[in-house]
């Protein structure tokens, strides 16, 4: 069992009540899974929880054979003082060399790759902190809206392509676009509105991973159930 | 940004000596009080050479003691960037010696070291050195969250990477900073030699000040504030072409 959650539970230092108590849920095979609920039900503070970035008020993780965990989010800089690439070519690995030139065609940034963080859209901006996340050396990624600003239809392509290029590693995807969370994931934690219990609930995605290659009616069916379950 | 600087300053000093001359005609006061504008001019002809190089004098042991005191300051400021004992203890003492007054401390260097060169620099360098180290004690010790946490994540930060960042992202306030502390230092140079020093603009001012001729002392402060302004400009001019060539743009 790769990773489970027991029992977690999380206050800010302070607070009368608890962001999020008695979460529970296992994610018992590598692939894309999700964080889904509103804005402030504690999807963030759970991802930084479980990449060791912050303590949990109480509960317990078991992390099984998932050794380093990453959190990267779509606020994210690259410095300023050096142009993409190469600020790329000197975080990735060399051995990752190869990979990140796939990756930068697959993602769209061939033609802006030297120029500077700054001068990048924000989409552009996101995609490039992803790459640089995605080739380093981790059994689970947490990705906190880390394609916000990109376009569906590129969006869709870097997904099929990660989940091809890194199909032993988990990932955590954390959007508020629901069709999308539905059709690309595995499984997914919906985090229910406030005073309901239990807090969150996991519902099974459709899981696609080829382009087209996905039924309407399961697609609607899991709509359904994260519409249920929220 | 040099023209500017200097036409601000000739602007106020005009402004200054207006006021002055005004003041002079306005209640009918002597000579002896203030000169008359041939006055000033006839003093000015006679002092020009020997105060501008007695304001370069100055000059020299401001720019050397601002450079001392700036790398002193990143130097500290570095190593108080953390919180650990050794960074607090640093920060809490540069607050409390930042909020005695420097210039008291300047008859004990006198005492101590005697009227010269050495004395003349260390009260500069003091003077400007807590104003630096308080801003860049400030700047280091703020993490830049949004670009650290990849560095930090993937356990890829050392002290030089982060002191590179936060450095990077502040360049405009440091510049700022370190351009300021050019008007500290050449004060603090200045009273020091007005206190006790036997040379430097300051101690012409003192000899002035002695024998009551205000036309002196306004040839002194217009040659102080042409130098400053134009040390000043030079020191943003310099933060310009770094920034440019760091940041690109």
């Amino acid at each position: 069992m790769p990773l489970a959650v027991e029992n977690l539970a999380f206050a800010y230092p302070g607070a009368d009540v608890p962001l999020f108590s008695r979460v529970s849920f296992r994610l018992a095979e590598p692939g894309f899974h999700s964080f889904f609920g509103p804005s402030g039900v504690g999807k963030t503070t759970l991802a930084r929880i479980i990449a060791g970035n912050i303590a949990a008020s109480s509960g317990e993780i078991a992390a099984g054979d998932l050794s380093r965990s990453l959190y990267s989010h779509n606020k994210e800089r690259l410095p300023g003082w050096s142009g993409v690439a190469r600020h790329l070519a000197r975080v990735v690995p060399p051995a990752m060399h190869g990979r990140m030139a796939e990756l930068i065609d697959i993602f769209g940034l061939g033609d802006c790759i030297d120029s500077r963080f700054e001068q990048l859209s924000m989409g552009q901006q996101n995609r490039v902190n992803l790459i640089r996340y995605l080739l380093q050396d981790c059994d689970l990624l947490i990705m906190d809206e880390s394609l916000a600003n990109v376009d569906e239809r590129t969006r869709e392509k870097i997904i099929l392509a990660i989940k091809a290029m890194f199909p032993q590693r988990y990932f955590i995807y954390i959007s508020h676009n629901v069709i999308e969370v539905a059709k690309f994931c595995q499984d997914i934690l919906v985090f229910r509105g406030r005073g309901k219990q239990p807090q969150t609930a996991l519902v099974r995605g459709c899981d696609m991973r080829r382009a087209g290659e996905f039924s309407r009616a399961a697609l609607d069916v899991t709509l359904l159930e994260i519409m249920n379950a929220a | 940004m040099l023209p500017r600087r200097v036409l601000q300053f000739l602007i106020i000093y005009c402004l200054f000596l207006g006021l002055l001359l005004t003041l002079k005609y306005g209640l009918a006061l002597s000579d002896y009080v203030i000169p008359a504008p041939s006055g000033i001019y006839q003093t000015a002809l006679a002092e020009f050479r020997q105060y501008s190089l007695a304001t370069l004098n100055t000059m020299a042991v401001a720019v050397i003691g601002q450079v001392l005191a700036v790398l002193m300051a990143i130097g500290i400021g570095i190593a108080g960037r953390q919180s650990t004992w050794l960074g607090s203890f640093i920060k809490v003492a540069a607050y409390n010696f930042q909020a005695y007054p420097i210039v008291a401390l300047a008859p004990i260097l006198f005492i101590l070291l005697g009227d010269g060169f050495l004395t003349r620099l260390l009260i500069a360098a003091m003077i400007c050195y807590f104003p630096v180290l308080l801003s860049v004690l400030g700047i280091m010790s703020k993490p830049i969250d949004d670009i650290e946490h990849f560095y930090r994540a993937t356990g890829r930060m050392r002290w030089q990477l982060e002191v590179k960042i936060r450095t990077f992202e502040n360049l405009g306030q440091l510049t700022t900073v370190i351009a300021g502390s050019a008007t500290l230092a050449m004060a603090g140079t200045i009273v020091g030699e007005f206190i006790a020093a036997n040379a430097g603009i300051g101690y012409s001012i003192r000899i002035a000040l002695y024998q009551s001729d205000l036309g002196k002392i306004l040839i002194a402060l217009f040659l102080i504030g042409i130098t400053i302004a134009i040390y000043q400009a030079l020191l943003e001019s310099l933060g310009v072409v770094v920034k440019r060539a760091w940041t690109g743009r």
